[in-house]
């Protein structure tokens, strides 16, 4: 159950599409190598599209891990703020996917329970599409973002402590660490 | 002179819904529905373990998680011919109830209440008259005039700050837009109040699945949830208390709330209760198991023909035939290798892109079909044919609903009507609030069970030599759902997820009918072409799902709807 006024770490994206699974994937490396105090709260959410909402909700800083389009090459990490993120009004939407961060984030700018900030860090993928795993480059960022983030927690006097590694780096979908269920290994096909 | 639309979103999602209209003469002549990404994600599962495939099945899409997770373990237990135990099927229901409920009124409020509602217009509404004009709709104790005219200056000073915020994508001012100020103060009201209920529901999710969106309790022949009344790291009366209270303050939203809005739209908009039946063939897949092998169920499914609600023919168990042997899918407009229409334990998934050709293939989304007839699914479906078996609540409410907002058009109102744009959103709501009942007494059930001393929640899959075939399927919140496996020596060899938005949004056929969303578009009103407001209420009214994928943030951002003259 998420509680006001903690700090969240939210991994965003399909880990089944390739590079997508960037967010998710810092979740997973963060979880394995760091040791969170109270307060902060990490979560791979998925492609949730309107239902992004109740994660922002009531948080004091959220911190955005996603896939993000820029003239760059991938692999590159780009930090924006809460202002670039709200830069472009919230477009006409077909599906409850179309919504996105700029539009939770209006909805509670509205209705009440806007996270006090919010920090997107991106990276520019590879290769997106279906299929497990992700390209060297988007790989190589992962430990970039991780630490990215661990700094901003420092600067927010939430330091997390390092820790051996508590499994192997490979999440869940990639036929590691069966954090899903965990009474049973995962294997891959 | 002809004009074609072309409504075409790219936001932070790649695999979005394409639609496309020709309008001519003010009226909607021709619709492509078109899915704009490859959806063939299911090869990921092959040579898998089919005990992991819910794992992977409820990443296909990040808002419909739990329903491809319990469609895929449904299907592998039916390929096993197993049985969960009971307490499992009361926590599964209890799951799949509040997404449910959580998702209508998302649905509603968040996504399509602004195709009615003009934000603006509350701005010259008299709050005092708005909340009269509400005490004599519901009890509701959130329409104080104290409390709408907060609203009222909420929205006042975002205009004032010449921006809407999440507000700004709306046609305000539209021609087609009929509330008086007052509704549409009540609406926007509310639509504020339903942020804080799609909160509160996720929880329930929260509390039974370990965590959301992608919940952790899952397993085929049952659940993980160690119930254990003493320990708080189990499932516990104190876990189960919560999730009533919620349910309850959920229920009170639902028919306090959404239900007289949705009544209140629908008398007000009478038109739309004449626009947009499309497909007038139905098929929804009982839900909410009573029992441990999915015999007898709390939702009614089955399939109507032509409209006619005496043509009703019920699909009665997880194992049913009349299901099994009648669903196919046809390629003959979407971007496959080759023409075929297969059932589909048969299908193979090639992909083969050749560009949006009118009269050829212009989708990613394949045509299912029913008996070889085009069907249309989701809530609608399901309370009409819980309406011609006359099932208890379900006619309770429809006939509630249909009072209701006759009353408010000031005229005598039949089931008839709900074969429409705004007939899909009343079934939502129908929907939603026999759901909310369904929730309160599964809750109950699960505490007498577990107050019996059973604590049984699993029972261990065997996975025999040779293959087995198995199929497994959800009424979700958007329509049948239905998972398809086939499993070779315990492990995947063919696996196929027939979604509720490919009934609807699937293209034209072999035989050149148009899928569900295209034929409810043709006869649309559109006062005005480059802001075409009534083509996405149509669109809107069956709640589409269809990226089930990726997402990208972009800050440059594109047009949305393009004009042209043909």
């Amino acid at each position: 159950m998420l509680t006001p006024g903690e700090v969240r770490v939210l991994g965003l994206g399909n880990v089944l599409m390739g590079d997508d699974a960037f967010g998710p994937w810092v979740i997973e490396e963060l979880l394995a190598s760091w040791q969170f105090p109270d307060g902060v709260r990490l979560l791979d959410v998925g492609t949730p599209g309107l239902d992004l909402t109740p994660y922002l909700a009531d948080a004091d800083t959220v911190l955005l891990l996603d896939t993000v389009k820029a003239e760059a090459p991938a692999g590159t990490i780009r930090v924006y703020s809460r202002e670039q993120l709200l830069s472009r009004p919230p477009e006409p939407r077909l599906s409850p996917h179309d919504p996105g961060v700029a539009d939770a984030l209006l909805a509670l700018d509205c209705a009440g329970g806007a996270p006090r900030d919010v920090i997107l860090i991106g990276v520019v993928p590879g290769r997106v599409a279906k299929g497990i795993g992700l390209t060297p480059a988007v790989q190589e960022a992962v430990v970039r973002a991780a630490s990215e983030v661990v700094e901003r927690l420092e600067g927010l006097g939430l330091a997390p402590h390092r820790q051996a590694p508590a499994w192997p780096a490979a999440p869940w979908w990639e036929g590691g660490r069966d954090s899903a269920a965990p009474s049973r290994p995962l294997t891959s096909p | 002179m002809t004009k074609r639309i072309v409504i075409d979103p790219v936001t932070r999602i790649e695999g979005h819904l394409r639609i496309d209209v020709e309008v001519d003469g003010g009226v909607v002549r021709k619709a492509w529905s078109s899915g704009q990404m490859f959806r063939g994600i299911e090869t990921i599962l092959l040579g898998r373990d089919p005990r992991d495939a819910w794992l992977f099945t409820q990443r296909f899409c990040g808002v419909c998680t739990t329903v491809h997770a319990i469609a895929s373990v449904r299907a592998v237990e039916n390929a096993l011919k197993m049985e969960v135990p009971l307490n499992a099927q009361y926590i599964r229901n209890l799951i799949v109830l509040a997404h449910a409920m959580h998702d209508h009124i998302v649905h509603f409020y968040q996504l399509s209440a602004l195709d009615w509602v003009d934000v603006v217009s509350a701005l010259k509404a008299d709050p005092a008259r708005a909340s009269a004009l509400a005490e004599g709709l519901s009890k509701w104790p959130n329409n104080s005039r104290q409390q709408l005219k907060a609203v009222q200056e909420k929205v006042r000073r975002f205009v004032d700050a010449g921006q809407l915020g999440i507000f700004t994508n709306g046609y305000w001012g539209h021609p087609a837009m009929k509330l008086p100020p007052e509704v549409n103060l009540l609406a926007v009201s509310h639509y504020l109040q339903a942020l804080e209920y799609q909160r509160k529901v996720n929880q329930i999710v929260a509390l039974l699945g370990g965590k959301t969106p992608n919940i952790q309790n899952l397993a085929v022949g049952g659940v993980a949830n160690a119930i254990n009344l003493d320990n708080e790291a189990t499932l516990n009366m104190n876990k189960l208390y919560m999730v009533k209270d919620i349910l309850d303050e959920t229920g009170a939203f639902i028919e306090q709330v959404y239900f007289p809005d949705v009544c209140a739209i629908a008398g007000m908009y009478p038109d739309w209760l004449g626009y947009g039946a499309g497909v007038t063939n139905y098929l929804a897949v009982p839900d909410i198991p009573l029992d441990t092998k999915g015999g007898s169920f709390d939702l009614p499914g089955g399939t109507i023909f032509d409209g006619d609600l005496a043509t009703v023919r019920q699909i009665k168990t997880f194992d049913d035939w009349y299901f099994k042997k009648n669903v196919s899918e046809s390629i003959a407009h979407a971007w496959y290798d080759g023409e075929w229409t297969k059932h589909p334990f048969e299908e193979e998934t090639v992909a083969r892109y050749t560009g949006f050709e009118d009269s050829k293939k212009y989708s990613w989304v394949k045509a299912p079909r029913f008996q070889g007839k085009v069907v249309q699914v989701g809530p609608l479906a399901q309370v009409l044919v819980g309406y011609a078996v006359g099932h208890e609540p379900t006619k309770r409410w429809t006939d509630k609903a249909l009072e209701t907002a006759g009353s408010v058009a000031g005229a005598g109102l039949t089931p008839a009507v709900l074969h429409s744009t705004l007939g899909r959103h009343a079934a939502r709501v129908i929907r939603a609030c026999v759901l909310s009942e369904l929730a309160r007494k599964h809750w109950g059930l699960l505490a007498a069970n577990i107050g019996k001393g059973d604590t049984a929640i699993f029972n261990e899959p065997v996975f025999p030599k040779g293959e087995q075939r198995g199929f497994g399927f959800h009424e979700a919140p958007r329509g049948a759902l239905s998972h398809w496996i086939v499993i070779r020596d315990g492990k995947i060899a063919n696996y196929q997820a027939v979604v509720p938005s490919t009934w609807n949004a699937g293209p034209r056929d072999e035989e050149g009918r148009p899928g569900p969303y295209e034929a409810s578009l043709v006869g649309n009103p559109v006062a005005n072409a480059e802001l075409p407001l009534e083509v996405l209420r149509t669109v809107h009214s069956f709640d589409p799902c269809l990226a089930c994928a990726v997402h990208t943030l972009d800050p440059g951002g594109r047009e949305i709807a393009r004009v042209r003259a043909l």
